[in-house]
């Protein structure tokens, strides 16, 4: 029952957790999931984020995966994402702190440096935003890609003809259609929290591409964020039976100088019988007063320079 | 001092909910499904699964004013006038709960938890004034709201979670009878109303909910609702849901909580 922690208990730990980390010369305190005890592995690759990525793409080449009636890859079931761990700092310690002894562990695979490639005022904005403001999913706002495939506990995907979905148990339950039949996307002045998905097939890999978003979350509670003009994409693959590579390329000109990808496994949830259960988030929310009154802020987006 | 109580209830309330979630862990059901493939074919004009089930693929909606009020009403300030979803217009309150009900009336703009956006709770969230999608498979049925992204997963053929349960949508249960399918719901809390009109019920609610495809595009919905805390005897509701036929429809979103 690992993943089964209360949400509400988790979300302020990320939090107050990022916060102490941020303030801590050593980042022991660091609660981020990738930080990793031991060497791990997933699907016989490494589980560090630039490891596994080109490892499992490697070993995709060679898998044929089990198919759904209409011959698509079957990418069916509930999956959890331990290497992401709920992403706290997408960039790992080495993001905020230059002198860790311990190995970097970014989940950031292009570039190769493990840093996004941030404009230099969104760099200082980040470290802002974890010092000074509520990261949005403590208080129950939608959360979108990469972080809604990363929450702790399970997703489900479920294929139907012209559509697929996914279905985010934690973070009370934030869903997203993902339509596959050619449709456009909404129009522009739609905005939405988890943004308008669209799907297709390249090969054995999903594509699902995201657009419309309002840019008023974070990618994770180390206040990693991003503007209206993003658009993501995010591309699954199966690894072996009970592996997908997910990786998700950021591109938003707005706020970083060129697109970046972040990477790292699903894995297939086996527990036998196990349901998503209902999680009332923002009816039990009583993290943010709390946060309020030590002098946190409300996040209303990025402040662009003038 | 009426803040610090609404803030302990809350508190007790998550510790509840903790509880049942650690307890229920090692507990949990029958079916951890995703959606299979469902092939439609037409026949008498209704789409149907690869295993002979009506097919309710798609995006619904109820067309009534029920979410302001279940009874016959008329109209007031943005609020639709309508007639009444409840069989027989009367709701058969006991004594005490029916002034339990005047009272939730009079203070219906700030004590409806839905005006706090909270889980409207069922059958509430089948007629908010919000579109909804259903995805079929044979064992998982669900249904994703445009209000606050709420999800209702019903397990076909599965039991109720033993002992009780604090849930704002209950825990679903399903069954196909003939082309009906019938879901069974345990396991709420007491804090949803059934409309913006103060009618209520206790943590001892259970609901039967009915749905019969009348035609390709047309669900009869009637929900059975029992609760012997505040019912002299079980009563239903009955109406209509409707498939948007809009070539672009797709789900969008009302973030209650997110607006400012």
């Amino acid at each position: 029952m690992r993943h089964r922690l209360f949400d509400g208990a988790v979300r302020t730990a990320i939090t107050l957790g990022a916060v102490l980390w941020v303030s801590s010369p050593t980042g022991a305190q660091a609660p981020t999931g990738a930080q990793m005890k031991k060497p791990r592995e997933v699907a016989g690759c490494p589980s560090t984020a630039a490891a596994f990525h080109a490892c499992a793409l490697a070993k995709a080449k060679t898998f044929n995966p089990p198919r759904t009636p209409d011959g698509q890859p079957d990418l069916q079931g509930l999956w959890e994402t331990p290497m992401a761990g709920g992403l706290g700092n997408i960039e790992g310690r080495r993001g905020a702190d230059a002198e860790s002894q311990t190995p970097p562990n970014s989940l950031v695979v292009d570039p190769a440096n493990g840093l996004i490639p941030y404009h230099p005022w969104a760099r200082e904005q980040k470290a802002e935003n974890v010092d000074h403001y509520v990261d949005p999913y403590t208080h129950c706002l939608p959360i979108t890609a990469p972080r809604i495939m990363a929450s702790p506990r399970t997703r489900q995907i479920a294929q139907y003809p012209g559509y697929l979905t996914i279905v985010n148990e934690s973070g009370g339950h934030p869903f997203r259609v993902v339509y596959m039949d050619g449709r456009p996307h909404l129009p522009a002045d739609i905005k939405l929290w988890r943004g308008d998905s669209r799907g297709r097939w390249e090969g054995n890999t999903l594509v699902i591409e995201t657009t419309n978003l309002t840019g008023l979350a974070w990618f994770g509670s180390g206040g990693d964020f991003f503007s209206d003009a993003l658009k993501i994409t995010e591309r699954l693959t199966m690894v072996d039976a009970n592996t997908i590579h997910y990786a998700a390329t950021l591109d938003d000109p707005k706020v970083s100088s060129r697109p970046w990808t972040m990477a790292f496994a699903l894995e297939r949830n086996k527990e036998k019988g196990y349901e998503q259960m209902e999680e009332g988030c923002f009816e039990s929310d009583r993290d943010t007063a709390d946060l309020l009154l030590t002098g946190f802020k409300m996040y209303t987006g990025p402040r662009f320079p003038k | 001092m009426e803040l610090d109580r609404a803030t302990l209830r809350k508190r007790i309330r998550s510790a509840c909910l903790l509880a049942a979630v650690l307890c229920l862990g090692s507990l949990s059901g029958l079916h951890a499904t995703g959606g299979a493939q469902t092939t439609a074919s037409q026949s008498g004009g209704l789409r149907r699964t690869s295993d002979g089930k009506p097919d309710f693929s798609g995006i619904w909606q109820a067309m009534n004013s029920a979410a302001w009020n279940i009874q016959d009403h008329v109209a007031e300030k943005g609020v639709p006038a309508g007639m009444g979803v409840v069989e027989g217009n009367e709701i058969p309150y006991r004594p005490e709960a029916l002034l339990k009900k005047q009272e939730n009336f009079k203070n219906r703009e700030t004590a409806d938890p839905e005006t706090k956006c909270w889980l409207p709770g069922v059958p509430r969230i089948m007629y908010m004034p919000y579109p909804f999608q259903i995805t079929q498979g044979p064992t998982q049925i669900s249904i994703l709201f445009e209000y606050v992204h709420a999800v209702r997963n019903i397990f076909i053929g599965s039991s109720h979670y033993p002992g009780h349960i604090d849930f704002w949508l209950g825990d679903s249960r399903g069954h196909w009878e003939g082309d009906t399918l019938v879901v069974d719901i345990e396991h709420f809390n007491d804090q949803t109303w059934f409309d913006r009109a103060g009618n209520f019920h206790s943590d001892a609610l259970h609901v039967i909910e009915r749905y019969t495809p009348t035609g390709p595009d047309h669900i009869r919905y009637e929900a059975t609702i029992e609760d012997p805390k505040v019912f002299t005897r079980p009563w239903k509701m009955s109406m209509l849901l409707y498939r948007h036929k809009e070539e672009r429809a797709q789900l969008l979103e009302y973030e209650c909580f997110a607006f400012p």
